[in-house]
């Protein structure tokens, strides 16, 4: 019993003992279309399957690609992205949006499937390029926000932690049949790209 | 030279937590049944524009090889205890928000670019960012001693975060992963930043 507990890490109590100190209102009426609060930015970038594949495809390509690529992709696409969010939040209007989001699944995931390696640069404008119409898309989406800085740390780190899941699947790349899961990830992920830009999904 | 421990990196995930907490925690607040310099230390805490200041400064220190925390220290700490102070004589303007998410976009680009400042220039960020979270430290109500308590609270709160994540983030120093996390985290900081900017400009307009 003794030797259990010792081997709980300490920080676990920590963790729960903040969970304690949180308001009732980080987690209330989010549903309720009050956009505020972390809660809500963390949920936007989760709800649409076209942002999902994409940014999980980010990390993908980046831990597929290897090295450098694996941080700078996805550092360069929260950052332009940001830029494009803070476009769409001031009304800034950018055509082809939809278009462009598809279309992001669809070369991201056929770079991933055909195991392109691009030099760095050309990688991180394609992966920058896309991100625009994402954060656009996600900015002039937004109403009102009650916290927009609560709303704004929700929203990037769910966007980081969807680049972490793909660069996870990604490591996958050391071995033989790693190499052909990933491939078959781009596959679907362009799948999924074709599907929004035909309106079938 | 000072080694960190290595449990102390596992401080971050809960520092992290901190900015979830809702929007209705970080105004000011009392913490209920919280004494004055308990609150004070809450303060910054549970301030998410502090936070993310706090958190890019830590990490900007850190990220300097070999770790030199007396000097930069030796602006922060005074300044800090400076602009506190100030909010006291209640003849110094509330700080305009966009302002401080301005500094933390500041130094989460010198975080994303990993850039080695010279011993001036950190002074200055120093200085600037005690400055702008002090200020925006003022306590509004309770006797001269209250007060005093819960300043002392924020200014020893608010040097020790940022001594804290400066050694958590100079024990990575040696390792390309963590390296890369902290830069990522810059990166974070950054779209955060612009985004809230973007919101802040929208209620203007």
């Amino acid at each position: 019993m003794t030797t259990s507990l010792k081997r709980i890490p300490w920080q676990i109590p920590c963790l729960v003992l903040l969970v304690f100190l949180m308001p009732s209102t980080a987690s209330a009426h989010t549903e309720t279309g009050n956009v505020g609060g972390f809660l809500s930015g963390f949920k936007h970038p989760l709800t649409g399957l076209d942002h999902i594949v994409a940014m999980v495809a980010v990390g993908l390509w980046g831990a597929f690609l290897g090295g450098r690529a694996m941080w700078t992709l996805p550092v360069v696409f929260p950052v332009v992205m940001a830029f494009g969010g803070a476009a769409g939040v001031l009304g800034i209007p950018l055509p082809g949006v939809e278009t462009g989001i598809a279309l992001s699944g669809i070369i991201l995931g056929l770079m991933v499937a055909f195991a392109a390696r691009p030099p760095l640069w050309v990688a991180a404008v394609i992966v920058g390029f896309f991100a625009i119409f994402h954060g656009h898309a996600h900015g002039s989406e937004l109403p009102e926000a009650a916290n927009p800085l609560t709303y704004a740390v929700g929203f990037v780190i769910s966007t980081g932690l969807l680049h972490l899941s793909g660069i996870a699947f990604g490591l996958l790349v050391k071995w033989p049949w790693g190499r052909i899961a990933i491939r078959t990830g781009g596959v679907a992920i362009a799948a999924i790209g074709f599907g929004f830009l035909f309106k079938i999904i | 030279m000072f080694r960190p421990q290595p449990r102390l990196t596992g401080m971050l995930p809960v520092l992290g937590l901190f900015l979830t907490l809702s929007s209705t925690a970080h105004a000011h607040m009392t913490v209920e049944g919280a004494g004055e310099i308990v609150n004070g230390v809450l303060h910054p805490l549970l301030t998410p524009a502090h936070v993310l200041i706090l958190l890019a400064l830590g990490l900007l220190l850190g990220q300097r090889v070999p770790l030199d925390l007396k000097r930069p220290l030796r602006v922060f700490a005074p300044a800090s205890a400076l602009a506190l102070a100030l909010t006291t004589t209640g003849k110094i303007p509330s700080v305009y928000q966009p302002m401080l998410i301005g500094i933390a976009l500041c130094l989460g680009i010198l975080v994303g670019l990993a850039v080695k400042l010279p011993r001036l220039g950190s002074g200055v960020i120093c200085a600037v960012a005690a400055l702008g979270i002090g200020l925006d430290s003022a306590v509004e109500i309770g006797s001269s001693f209250t007060v005093f308590k819960t300043l002392f609270g924020t200014w020893l709160s608010l040097n020790v975060a940022v001594t804290y994540l400066a050694i958590c983030a100079s024990h990575g120093a040696d390792k390309p992963w963590a390296r890369t996390g902290i830069r990522v985290v810059g990166s974070w900081i950054i779209a955060i930043s612009l985004l809230v900017l973007a919101f802040s400009l929208r209620k203007i307009k």
